[in-house]
């Protein structure tokens, strides 16, 4: 790694593919924290591997204590330090590197990275010596080991640290380009990092007194205001996620067909709107909860009137339009679709990219809208129709982009070759299969009521027992393939990614690049007519779906049980 | 290296992190979080006919 | 361009035609889905409470054994079976890793449930039908039902509270 004195600065080199500069004590605050990401994944996959062929009662593998252990395991490590690390990763590499300039304070992007992962290891620990067997929500007045709490807490400061480095480099970037706009993808983790600071104060201020109240120092910690603020972080948490996928989703549309926003101000815009609008749906977990009443539920579910649902569409439509603008710039003009079928398939960043966006809308984006309508939630809350959404939001949509970002990662953060390049263009085809067949048969399972979060449907010791629809036997075995299809897909992209960074060739310039980087595509002036017509019909038909679903679901609750 | 060139009042908006930052975390703390625990500690409690009608008292 | 500062006068851009009507069809869904929940709410007959009460688990439990002891017909498996009149307001209590009691209610008929839990969020499902609500420790959560289906219900427990969780079913017979 060639270090240049660029500017006089010691610790900067630069990038031959690129060209940016890149300070290389960012770099280093940022591979750990991707390592950690990784690391985190790994035990969140082998956990849900259990998990399916525990649920899949033909198989029924784990335990009772160690069902919900397991689950606890795999909550924290899939949905919170996996996705967290990988994004203090991406804070600190793309507040640096993306805007040529250096990191504020290398001491407290440190602080922040060991306090992270010390809390992940307290964690981990006391869930796997079975002192935390309290689920990733543990909802008081369920009670885990202090150091549980302890675990959580260290890991919020930790990454409070990390996410105020990143403004803190914002505003030097700032000071040395007065007036200048920070580029799309900085911009998307500027909105990432804004619901991160929100989603962290909420934990921090609900996990410090339910530590107290675990060591007896406080008497009581009442169940609606631990639900209520509890969700200000589980929530946003996965917020962060959207508004960092979105930003990974420009980015890649960028490298892998050299394709740019149609119009900058409406994607910014759209990010606003994330940053407004988009955490008091935390309001989704409450909706048939006591205490809090319909009109606080309704307004909060509902993004404040689906201003983030509408961002959501907005990105929907300008992130296949900027692929398909600089496809047909290149001369794929022929009809709606040969952009898309001319498109590099065979690069797994794209098609990583492709069916990250299709499950996130169709199938995390839908099925979350009609989780989350107040009425409609009275036949998905708890049931398996809730991670069977998540299913197809964070692992379909989040995830997937992520594994597919790290193929750049690899040689351009990492400077190593990817191991077994030949494999990588089939893993996002069987992770994102897998996770498409486990997101839509949770979610029809849950439809037949079946609950998330429990050991044995059949009521094993219960007082009465209860035989849900056999059709669901069929669903089930769906269940599990996909589940299968899923782990192994991320355990194949997980073997590449530790080969590579930690036993991999070195990447020594552009003659090792592996995974094509586009030619950018020169963008002139104003669009007249329609600039993106096939990704047009693609929405439209998106649309179609969206509202017919809905409609199938009220008319659904509508022969339910009267209640008021 | 400072032109005089007029920037849109609602770029300006769009480019101040810091602003937005503030807008989010209000928007949340308030139509969420405070309202939602106001309503949490409004809670009535169960009214004395429901209650005198099965405990006699 | 994703990674470079936006070009001189991205602010002033025109949004091209398709992207437009997009937006503006993408909002009106928006819109449209936040007024459905109050037009349901106000016309039609499945929808979340308006109604809580703040109790404690010692003030419910006394309630939820009045309450039996008034309308009690029976036993079923250790539980205690429960007629009560229609339009009466009916006791359900959870804990680990039980609901107390069985209920006979009339279809047609209006009853208003009182549900709350002795220690840990529990999770109301009922099934077959599928409606789904929480349940907590110190919150009377009030919801009027009324059948609309004759036949044995069972109440599932859909929040996780103990390692006794799977085992904790609960029943409601619904005759014509």
């Amino acid at each position: 790694m060639a270090v240049a004195t660029h500017g006089g600065e010691q610790w900067f080199r630069t990038c031959d593919v690129t060209g940016f500069k890149v300070d290389t004590r960012a770099e280093r605050i940022a591979k750990v924290n991707a390592v950690m990401a990784v690391v985190s994944f790994l035990i969140a996959v082998i956990a849900a591997l259990l998990l399916v062929l525990t649920r899949w009662q033909i198989v029924h593998l784990l335990p009772v204590d160690w069902y919900y252990r397991v689950l606890t395991l795999h909550g924290l490590d899939a949905l919170v330090f996996w996705i967290i690390f990988f994004e203090l990763a991406a804070l600190v590499f793309g507040s640096t590197a993306f805007l040529n300039t250096r990191m504020s304070s290398p001491f407290v992007g440190w602080a922040g990275t060991a306090l992270a992962i010390l809390g992940f290891l307290l964690v981990n620990y006391t869930i796997l010596t079975g002192n935390a067997d309290v689920l990733m929500t543990s909802y008081a007045p369920l009670k885990a080991h202090p150091l549980f709490y302890l675990g959580m807490i260290l890991f919020a400061v930790g990454a409070l640290l990390i996410v105020s480095t990143f403004f803190a480099n914002l505003m030097i970037w700032r000071r040395e380009n007065p007036g200048q706009s920070l580029p799309l993808f900085v911009y998307g983790l500027m909105a990432a990092a804004i619901i991160a600071v929100i989603t962290i104060v909420s934990g921090a201020i609900i996990y410090i007194p339910t530590f107290l109240w675990s060591l007896g120092i406080i008497k009581d910690i009442d169940p609606a205001v631990y639900k209520l603020v509890w969700w200000g972080l589980g929530h946003p948490s996965q917020q962060i996620n959207v508004s960092a996928h979105v930003a990974v989703w420009y980015l890649l549309a960028f490298l892998t067909v050299g394709g740019q926003s149609i119009n900058e101000k409406v994607s910014r815009f759209a990010f606003i709107l994330y940053i407004v609008a988009i955490n008091v749906a935390s309001a989704h977990h409450l909706l048939v909860d006591p205490a809090v009443s319909p009109v606080w539920k309704v307004w909060n579910t509902s993004y404040v009137m689906y201003l983030a649902v509408f961002a959501s569409m907005i990105h929907a439509f300008a992130v296949p339009s900027a692929i398909e603008v600089a496809q047909r710039k290149r001369g794929y003009t022929k009809g709606l679709f040969e952009w898309l079928k001319r498109a590099p398939w065979g690069n797994p960043a794209f098609s990583g990219l492709m069916l990250s966006m299709i499950i996130f809308g169709f199938i995390g984006g839908i099925t979350g809208v009609v989780n989350g309508m107040e009425q409609t939630n009275i036949i998905a809350h708890n049931t398996l129709s809730v991670p069977g959404h998540f299913k197809g939001a964070v692992v379909g949509g989040t995830a997937l982009a992520f594994m597919s970002v790290t193929y750049y990662l690899i040689p351009l953060l990492f400077r190593k070759k990817i191991a077994f390049y030949g494999l990588a263009k089939y893993v996002p085809w069987i992770f994102g299969t897998g996770v498409a067949i486990l997101a839509v048969s949770m979610y029809i399972l849950g439809a037949f009521g079946i609950p998330r979060r429990h050991w044995d449907i059949t009521f094993s010791g219960g007082p009465f027992t209860f035989t849900y629809n056999p059709v669901t036997d069929f669903f089930w075995a769906l269940f599990g393939i996909g589940g299968i299809l899923a782990v192994v897909g991320a355990l194949l992209w997980i073997l590449q990614v530790v080969v590579s960074v930690f036993f991999g060739q070195p990447f020594r310039g552009p003659q090792d690049l592996q995974i094509p980087i586009a030619e950018p595509v020169q963008m002139d002036g104003e669009h007249k007519g329609f600039a993106a017509p096939g990704t047009f019909v693609l929405v439209l038909l998106f649309i179609v779906a969206f509202v017919i679903f809905v409609a199938l679901n009220y008319g659904w609750l509508s022969a339910m049980w009267e209640v008021r | 290296m400072s032109e005089e060139k007029k920037v849109p009042f609602l770029q300006l908006v769009f480019d101040d992190f810091i602003l937005l930052l503030f807008l989010g975390v209000a928007v949340y703390a308030v139509s969420y979080l405070i309202w939602g625990l106001i309503e949490i500690a409004w809670t009535p409690p169960i009214p004395d006919e429901i209650k005198q009608a099965l405990l006699g008292r | 361009m994703a990674i470079l500062p936006p070009r001189e006068g991205w602010f002033h851009q025109k949004v091209a035609r398709d992207e437009k009507i997009w937006m503006g069809l993408a909002f009106v869904v928006s819109l449209f889905l936040f007024f459905w929940m109050i037009v349901w709410h106000v016309y039609a007959k499945q929808n979340p409470s308006f109604v809580t009460y703040k109790t404690t688990p010692e003030e419910f439990y006394e309630l939820t054994q009045a309450f039996i002891d008034k309308y009690r017909i029976g036993e079923e498996n250790g539980i205690p079976v429960v007629k009560p009149p229609p339009g009466s307001d009916v006791f359900l209590l959870a804990r680990q890793f039980r609901w107390e009691p069985v209920l006979v209610l009339k279809k047609g008929e209006e009853y208003r449930f009182h549900i709350s839990s002795l220690d840990v969020l529990h999770g109301f499902s009922l099934q077959p039908v599928n409606m789904n609500f929480m349940v907590y420790p110190k919150y009377d959560y009030v919801l009027t039902f009324r059948p609309t289906s004759a036949g044995e219900y069972y109440i599932v427990c859909n929040e996780f509270c103990g390692i006794g969780h799977h085992m904790m079913v609960g029943k409601i017979i619904v005759e014509e």
